[in-house]
């Protein structure tokens, strides 16, 4: 996701997002690490989209496994207004 | 020989005594099942993040078991199935190979809770709130 279109219109250079648990070195999540989990939440309690978070697969898969189960166990929300 | 986490909600209405009656009496099936329970903590009562059966509280247990197999909890789980004050149950495995732990704790827990519980992998090797 690098926009390098030439030309006239104005260029974007947007920073390349890395994977937070990539640059940390982190391959497992605690469902009951509530803390760390909401960092991945937006504010309606849902899951935050790669797209936004810039995770890499593996570890948005670990973190949306995290999340469901925390959600059951009720220490997340579904939702909240 | 695998690790494995039962974490269950009770009924925050229950008294301390009947908490403690009725967690003994489900270690106990899963012991008698096969399991060896290491490590028991209680959290205590705390706030659900939504509310279950009306109830906006309640009291957290949590057991690390060690197995060989998901079929020390078939009883237990069915058990609690049942059993209406159990609003909630979750069994995660707990040790599958890869240790890279986050450094963060959760504050909200006054227990040594999550740092020391080794790694779940994906979600491929968890029995999740299934027997075997």
């Amino acid at each position: 996701m690098r926009p390098k279109r030439q030309g006239k219109r104005k260029v974007f250079v947007r920073r390349r997002k890395v994977c937070r648990m990539c640059a940390d070195k982190i391959d497992h999540v605690d469902y009951k690490d509530t803390r760390f989990l909401q960092q991945y939440l937006v504010e309606r309690s849902k899951i935050l989209p790669r797209r936004i978070s810039g995770s890499c697969a593996k570890h948005q898969r670990i973190i949306q496994q995290a999340i469901k189960r925390a959600r059951h166990i009720a220490l997340l929300p579904y939702t909240s207004e | 020989m695998r690790e494995y986490e039962l974490m269950f909600v009770i009924d925050p209405r229950l008294t301390d005594d009947e908490i403690v009656g009725l967690s003994d009496q489900y270690k106990a099936m899963i012991e008698s099942a096969g399991g060896e329970v290491y490590k028991q903590e209680s959290w205590g009562k705390r706030k659900l993040a939504y509310q279950i059966n009306k109830l906006s509280e309640g009291s957290y247990m949590l057991f690390h078991v060690r197995s060989d197999g998901g079929g020390a909890f078939t009883e237990v789980e069915q058990r609690m199935r049942q059993n209406e004050r159990v609003l909630r149950y979750l069994t995660v495995r707990t040790n599958s190979g890869r240790l890279r732990l986050p450094e963060i704790v959760d504050e909200t827990q006054e227990s040594e809770a999550a740092p020391d519980a080794p790694a779940v992998d994906s979600a491929v090797e968890v029995a999740e709130v299934e027997s075997p």
